[in-house]
């Protein structure tokens, strides 16, 4: 396939996506709903995650950093602004500390970058609960003005395709390339002409805003926030193991890895509520040890690849067996 | 005389209690082929990363075009024309051999009109012989190939000052001489200024026409490589008793 008929296909398969998720709400019981949008959620998150800590190898924990001052934003803005407003302060909010967070830790890289960021998320979640203690007088939030579920739902479904979409346009751009270019090898790509400093603290901000506009949008859901809820380390780590599980560094892992965990996560959690959080574990290391790539790199040949090694360690230990016999 | 590229002022860079580079003045004009031998451990590497950036240096000036670029982040040099080359290979290993080039051209080569062998990814994959390799991954090319890729990386830049870290290293004696030629051909028809550092000296001092020595970290001669053969403290420090004639 050229470049051109891959991006109409991308282009067509998120389309049909994006109009699947639109009729949902539609015929689907409350339950479903639900599910749908934590799903979306999680697309929006993973999905723009990938884009920047995917390509470049730096993998940041802050995600519920971002989600919480996106969700303390609307919690605190949404009486005196519009729906869409708040959003877009949460989003632009989110980035600017992304920007300060990114000048500080950005030139680290590895395990440093992941446990700064993680740290950062500590401390962004406890100054936030020193500030309400002080100056609100209170731990929690409850909000008041809430808009229809309907526009909950829509809002993150949008967000949700605007950062697939994002990801389809960001690949064949020059700003992709950067990215690639720093994840392959941050110097070379320096002194190939890339400014490395900008364009990280860029993606990040751009990873930020999208966990800010989803931290805004999700917050009114629960109608009572406090710090521990919205700055979930949790979030942060669910958002990394789906980019992960469904392989970072490709444009639809992160969407159908989304899917597939929230439709378990779902199942486990109703069904084996003990075995819920062990078997994530266990999939987890599953998907390192033998599916690096995440589950967008299963093609009908790994399938093959992994029976013939099955069979040969079968056979091995067939021999071994009767040597010692 | 031609234009004066790149001028370094007094150059040090320290590791700790080690002066790998050791006040290093030294200057590049357009159009020579300059070439930097040593020892191991000489300073060589050092000086050539002081030089495009990628190691700020302790103390001096690095003027490119007149400007002092000391301190500043690689791809201001790169912005400013300079490429070089790793001595390991550094290519893309997952991208394919031409989008290896392509990077070079979206970046720092973007705004600047490069020769017409530097046209586009095709002419350059044609000028290191690589055409045949454009669709594979870096990562599945040979070493002395992935060399010739670093090249085209670095010319994919289009730069008027070209700085190569031992690409004939670990190459065959014929490799080597045409790997001499294609940088001399660069150097006529490209219109650029290269400088070369290289272990292999004999190749070398039959193509370039000045050449520095390095020893612990200072310039020990600088002059043609007839005049450096001869020099007394160059014999003493490195070439000793396997003294080169040049041709």
């Amino acid at each position: 396939m050229t470049s051109r008929q891959l991006l109409v296909r991308d282009l067509l398969v998120l389309l049909a996506f994006a109009g699947w998720a639109l009729a949902l709400p539609h015929y689907g019981s409350e339950f479903v709903i639900s599910m749908a949008l934590t799903c979306l959620m999680y697309v929006a998150l993973s999905s723009s995650w990938g884009l920047f800590c995917g390509s470049t190898r730096y993998m940041s924990l802050a995600t519920s950093a971002f989600f919480g001052i996106g969700a303390y934003t609307s919690a605190m803005l949404l009486g005196q602004f519009s729906w869409i407003v708040s959003i877009l302060l949460g989003a632009g909010l989110a980035a600017l500390v992304a920007v300060v967070m990114g000048l500080a830790v950005l030139h680290l890289r590895g395990t440093y970058f992941a446990v700064l960021t993680f740290g950062m998320t500590e401390l962004i979640m406890h100054a936030v609960t020193y500030f309400e203690k002080t100056f609100s007088g209170t731990v929690g939030r409850v909000l008041t003005v809430v808009p229809e579920s309907d526009t909950i739902y829509l809002t993150v479904l949008a967000l949700a395709v605007l950062a697939v979409l994002l990801s389809i346009v960001l690949r064949r751009s020059r700003f992709g390339l950067a990215l690639l270019g720093i994840g392959a090898d941050e110097q070379r790509a320096q002194t190939l002409g890339v400014n490395t400093r900008l364009i990280k603290t860029a993606g990040f901000a751009l990873t930020a805003a999208f966990a800010g506009a989803v931290g805004a949008a999700m917050a009114v859901r629960w109608t009572y926030i406090d710090p521990h809820t919205v700055f979930n380390p949790f979030i942060g780590f669910q958002t990394v193991l789906i980019a992960l599980i469904g392989g970072a560094a490709t444009l639809w892992g992160p969407l159908i890895a989304a899917i597939a965990f929230s439709v378990l996560a779902e199942t486990l959690r109703l069904q084996f509520p003990q075995i819920y959080m062990m078997s994530l574990g266990l999939l987890l290391i599953l998907c390192v040890l033998y599916l690096p790539g995440g589950l967008a790199s299963l093609r009908p040949e790994t399938f093959r690849a992994w029976w013939r090694d099955g069979r040969q360690w079968l056979r091995q230990l067939g021999t071994t067996e009767r040597k010692h016999v | 005389m031609s234009e004066l590229l790149l001028q370094a002022r007094e150059v040090t860079v320290r590791f700790g209690g080690l002066t790998a580079v050791d006040a290093v003045s030294a200057e590049f004009r357009a159009g020579e082929l300059v070439g930097i031998i040593g020892p191991n451990g000489a300073g060589k590497t050092t000086f050539f990363n002081a030089i495009s950036g990628v190691q700020a240096p302790s103390s001096g000036q690095l003027l490119v075009n007149g400007r002092d670029l000391c301190g500043h982040p690689p791809h201001h040099y790169a912005a400013a024309g300079i490429a070089r080359t790793f001595q390991t290979p550094r290519v893309f290993a997952d991208m394919s051999v031409a989008a290896n080039i392509d990077f070079g051209l979206q970046f720092a080569g973007r705004r600047r009109k490069g020769s017409w062998h530097l046209r586009d990814e095709t002419s350059i994959l044609e000028l290191i012989g690589l055409t045949h390799l454009a669709a594979l991954p870096a990562g599945a090319i040979t070493p002395s190939q992935q060399r010739a890729l670093e090249i085209g990386m670095a010319l994919a830049t289009r730069p008027r000052l070209l700085l190569l870290d031992e690409v004939a290293a670990g190459l065959t004696e014929t490799e080597v001489d045409n790997m001499a030629q294609l940088i001399r051909r660069m150097r006529d028809e490209l219109d650029l200024t290269v400088v070369w550092i290289e272990h292999a000296v004999s190749t070398l001092l039959n193509y370039v026409e000045r050449v520095i020595v390095l020893h612990q970290g200072r310039i020990i001669a600088d002059g043609t490589p007839a005049e450096v053969v001869r020099n007394a403290e160059v014999i003493e420090a490195y070439l000793g008793d396997e003294m080169v004639e040049p041709a």
